[in-house]
């Protein structure tokens, strides 16, 4: 049993001197009576039973001491020590995925910060409740802390909720694009365009946000979609297939709020009259936030064209359900959109009846040098260009005044897309005397190209136009919106080929949709089952490059298609995420095989075989980056309620519950005093069989071991324990690496190192011999057969290893604290990192504070975390007094190379 | 304390889910019941005693805060962890404070449900034998 002077435990004895068992009875029936208050007396409290809490409140406490119930108490305090121990470990983890998730490590939606925050608060609610039943009302101030703390979390993770007063329905004709936030930005800006610049935009209607959200309400249904996405896991692209289908099926079967409805067939009846005739719509997705933090939702959502009167409900629905295909929840996930921040209004348009249509784009999207405006042109609707289905006519047009067409490369148009009289579009096979034909002229091409320079000029900056051509009238704006990786420097000449390379050709054509060049193994998609195989790194190579292959550029090193543009939805996301990619190349799919590797130069349009290097070099290899929209930033800013750590002194008069800050604050404060009065408890003489024992060994130091539960092999009486007494894996580990090599001494120190001591224990009595000091040379562990902290105060140095090791693989954890030493700060500093430095290459996160270490492992299985902690015990002892050589560079190498080979002898080869 | 050696009522609308669980529980030799909704939970506890309750949150008619409210008033022994597909920092917390032993979150590996049930129970069973130890050793002075 330790005495007074007992460095950790007086302290603790010191601090407080109030009868345990009352302490003990009192948490008890502060429990009970709280369990009564809440919830009426209960029938498992008899009167009996009531009579013996009065009897105990009242201080009769001598039945108490019936050792049985003591023990059950203490298993009872041992367990919410344990439960507290884990909750610990839980938020610590959950923290490292938030600071993971801040650098970039992956892409998260809002339901990700969701459920982290939550995560972490009931963890921290948790400890501090378990902590409250291990000291009843001592830490109250705590739960204020806690309150305040997630009030402001919560203020974060609401959704901004847009302006009300909007109408359900807005006619075109009065929208403008300061509209945005109720109509969406592609509506916006055409209103803009047709009210503005007057510009022939065909009429119609936009459904407003406020629509999207009397939908969801009178439905109920962003819990359920929140709900849903949560429950998915997102790793697994066949899962997020299904959650994807599983969303879109839900809303589609919605019925529509009857005033809604109302509202919606009024707007058709009105513009079928200002038309004069019966007419069809076309109806596109008008997203809110589109077009903001620089992505380009191009095409991500859906569009349904001819429409009848009848069908507009479920075309409305399906444009809505279209937020949740596959390909734009990644987009959202990888661009950072909240999911419930990005309403869905859908704007109806008089259907076009075109005879050619297209895209334009006022510049070069994969060479910002090249100024010339592209425009691709096909027979029937644009819906062959954007879903690159089919190969479009190109005419490059001087960017000038007037504009002069400078190159021109006319297609085999195979099919185009026309509207039945009805209803719906159909493909239509192109006779063979059209299909090599232009699908517009000259003068036309030129007509467009003066359009979009007025367009750009209007809103300053490159655009993406979608035109049609109903009839050899003027041509009609269908959708205009920023165009995306324009404006990008480029560092070198397109185009080429090393000479090295040319004979790996296998083949060469296509066209350069997005730059770079990339290697992989080639992946064929057939068939949208294809896709869910899709591995990481592999090239796409597919027919058409279809815009639902976007959820793929997540994976894809690289992309080549048959068929499609570079104006295309599936080329605009490829430049946007900066995976290279061919469109356009004839023959590919029988050119290559699955599984063959092959390198796709995108910039010398070529294909070739296996990996060549000289390619791959010229271009830094591409990642996807993680746009700090306002999902990220949702995050940041709850991360700093979370994360930083300002109580980080437990002996200075500043550790409080009122001065926790965060919630990591609140956990480093619980475990803390947690483990205190665990100490406190098993401290009481009055429970010897719980009291400290020394244990007995070759060492020659004092070692104590405090069994917290089933720590002991048996009961232990007197005052000593044998190695062979205990059980806790934990410590077992720890001793073996301990006890593993006999300590040197210590090392011979160079004058300065002396000095520097000397100096050190001049200022600190502590280390004068013969002093009495609370650095005092004894060691205590505190066990169960899974747990073990070992706190060592050796000479002038300070350590903590804790543990928890189990077959609960999640729940295993180390943490190692390591702080002083007698020389000056600088080569404290280097041993803390020399220290550090062998515990990195061992898996462990370090993090390293001037000479304080901290270091941490968590989840591996239990062999892998015994070795870890063999490391721990053999660096307590043997790295001891390393400071005082470390300005010597030679005895740093000594020390490194014995160190490693001490522990390649002490753990075995590796598995 | 095993898992095994305790009894668990799993109640979720999520029939699907259920099932599975029910199924993935039954061959970790756990001694499992399930049931759709908070009406039916009540009703089944009348019957039949178990250790521990998993509820889903949102269910429709009684939600999951409700019937953790009744439980717990009826029966305050019995452990209730929820487990639930809507993280929501105050549901979690209200849950918490009305004395559920966990909120988990879906996805969640089995494993880890395991471990929950397991100290669930532990925490259930070092409670009910404090209280009996009390009872037993400390008998009422008019009862002499």
């Amino acid at each position: 049993m330790p005495g007074e002077s007992d460095p950790i435990l007086g302290s603790f004895s010191r601090r407080l001197r109030i009868n345990r068992w009352i302490d003990i009875a009192q948490g008890d029936i502060i429990y009970l009576r709280k369990a009564m208050q809440t919830n009426g007396p209960p029938p498992i409290f008899n009167v009996a039973m009531l009579r013996i809490l009065k009897r105990l409140f009242s201080g009769n406490e001598s039945r108490l001491k019936d050792a049985e119930i003591l023990r059950a108490v203490f298993r009872d305090r041992y367990h919410h020590f344990k439960l507290l121990l884990n909750a610990n470990n839980r938020a610590l983890d959950h923290m490292a995925e938030i600071q993971d998730a801040l650098r970039g490590s992956k892409a998260f939606g809002m339901d990700f910060v969701r459920s982290r925050c939550t995560a972490i608060s009931t963890s921290v609610w948790r400890m501090i409740d378990n902590l409250n039943h291990l000291a009843p009302d001592k830490y109250a101030a705590l739960n204020d802390r806690f309150k305040a703390i997630q009030n402001r979390i919560n203020h974060f993770l609401q959704s901004k909720s847009a302006a009300k007063d909007v109408p359900f329905v807005v006619p075109l004709d009065r929208v403008d694009i300061g509209m945005k936030d109720t109509v969406g930005s592609k509506a916006a800006a055409l209103g803009e365009i047709k009210n503005r610049l007057h510009l022939r935009v065909p009429r119609g209607f936009v459904v407003t946000a406020e629509a999207y959200r009397r939908f969801l309400e009178f439905n109920d249904l962003q819990g359920e979609i929140d709900r849903r996405i949560q429950a998915a896991d997102k790793d697994r692209l066949d899962r997020l297939y299904d959650l994807s289908a599983g969303i879109r099926r839900l809303i589609t079967r919605c019925p529509l709020p009857p005033d809604l409805e109302a509202a919606m067939d009024e707007s058709f009846q009105a513009l079928e009259k200002t038309e004069g005739r019966t007419i069809t719509v076309a109806m596109r997705s008008s997203a809110i936030g589109e077009d903001s933090e620089g992505g380009s939702f191009a095409g991500q959502y859906g569009t349904e064209l001819n429409v009848s009167r009848e069908n507009i409900y479920r075309a409305y629905l399906d444009v809505l359900a279209s937020k949740y295909t596959l390909h734009a929840m990644t987009y959202r996930l990888k661009r950072g959109l909240r999911d419930e921040d990005v309403p869905m209004c859908v704007l109806c348009m008089t259907m076009a009846d075109a005879s050619s249509s297209g895209v334009i784009y006022t510049r070069n999207p994969t060479d910002p040098q090249d100024r010339r405006i592209v425009i691709t042109s096909v027979w029937g609707l644009p819906k062959a260009v954007v879903d690159g289905s089919s190969n479009p006519d190109l005419f490059l047009v001087s960017h000038q005044q007037p504009p002069k067409v400078e190159k021109k490369e006319i297609a085999l148009k195979d099919h185009a897309y026309i509207c039945f009289p009805e209803e719906g579009v159909c493909r239509l096979e192109m006779g063979p005397e059209k299909r090599g034909m232009p699908s517009i002229t000259e003068d036309q091409a030129v007509d467009l190209a003066r359009l979009a320079m007025l367009l750009e000029d209007y809103f300053g900056y490159p655009l993406d136009i979608e035109w049609a051509i109903t009839h050899n009238a003027k041509p009609l704006i269908l959708q205009c919106r920023p165009l995306h990786g324009a404006g990008k420097p480029m560092d070198k000449a397109s185009g080429k080929i090393s000479a090295a390379s040319i004979d790996t050709v296998i083949l060469s054509g296509g066209i350069t949709a997005s730059r770079g060049a990339a290697s992989g193994p080639v992946f064929i998609v057939r068939k949208d089952a294809d896709a869910l195989r899709f591995p990481k790194g592999g090239i796409l190579v597919a027919a058409h490059a279809l815009p639902r292959y976007a959820s793929l550029l997540g994976l894809a090193a690289a992309v080549v298609t048959e068929k499609g543009g570079i104006t295309g939805h599936l080329a605009n996301v490829a430049r946007e995420f900066g995976v290279p990619a061919l469109v356009g190349m004839t023959g590919i799919l029988t050119a290559v095989v699955d599984g063959q590797r092959i390198t796709v130069d995108a910039d010398g349009c070529a294909v070739h075989d296996g990996v060549v290097q000289s390619l791959l070099e010229e271009v830094p290899s591409h990642t996807t980056p993680i746009d700090r929209g306002p999902v990220y930033l949702a995050l940041a800013d709850t991360a700093r309620l979370i994360i930083p750590l300002n109580l980080v002194d437990p002996d200075a008069p500043s550790f409080l519950p009122e001065h926790c800050r965060t919630f990591h604050d609140i956990t480093r404060f619980c475990h803390e005093k947690a483990v205190q009065e665990m100490f406190r408890f098993g401290k009481d003489h009055r429970f010897p069989e719980r009291a400290g024992k020394q244990l007995v060994c070759r060492i020659p130091m004092q070692w104590w071991v405090l069994n917290l539960d089933d720590g002991f092999r048996e009961e232990v009486p007197g005052r000593y324990v044998t190695l062979e007494q205990i059980v806790s894996v934990p410590m077992r580990a720890l001793w073996e690496g301990i006890s593993a090599f006999p300590w040197e001494g210590p090392p011979p120190v160079d004058a300065k190192g002396f000095i520097s001591v000397m100096f050190e224990a001049s200022r600190n009595t502590a280390l004068v011999p013969g002093m009495p000091s609370r650095y005092g040379a004894k060691n205590y562990f505190m066990i169960s057969r899974n747990y073990c902290s070992l706190n060592s105060r050796l000479g002038f140095h300070f350590s903590i290893v804790e543990a928890l090791v189990s077959e609960r693989d999640t729940e295993n954890y180390i943490s190692f604290q390591f702080k002083g030493g007698a020389a000056d700060d600088k080569r404290r500093s280097r041993r803390t990192a020399f220290i550090g430095d062998i515990l990195v290459e061992h898996d462990f996160q370090v993090d390293l504070k001037s000479d304080h270490l901290l270091a941490r492992i968590a989840d591996l299985e239990e062999k892998e975390m015994i070795r870890r902690l063999k490391i721990l015990g053999y660096l307590t002892i043997h790295t001891r007094q390393l400071d005082m050589i470390m300005s010597k560079e030679e005895a740093v190498q000594y020390y490194r190379a014995k160190i490693a080979g001490d522990l390649e002898r002490l753990l075995g080869p590796e598995k | 304390m095993r898992v095994g050696d305790c009894s668990v009522l799993f109640v979720d609308d999520e029939i699907d889910f259920l099932e599975t669980l029910l199924k993935r529980m039954r061959k970790r030799q756990v001694e499992v019941f399930g049931v759709e909704s908070g009406e039916k939970a009540l009703v089944f506890l009348e019957r039949t005693s178990v250790d521990v309750v998993v509820l889903d949150v949102k269910m429709p008619g009684m939600d999951g805060i409700q019937t953790l409210r009744e439980i717990k008033a009826r029966y305050p022994m019995i452990e209730v962890i929820m487990l639930t597909g809507h993280a929501s920092m105050e549901a979690a917390i209200e849950g918490m404070e009305l004395g559920a032993f966990d909120y988990l979150m879906k996805p969640m590996h089995i494993d880890e449900l395991l471990y929950k049930l397991e100290d669930a129970c532990k925490r259930k069973e070092i409670q009910e034998t404090k209280i009996a130890l009390m009872n037993e050793k400390a008998p009422a002075p008019d009862e002499r």
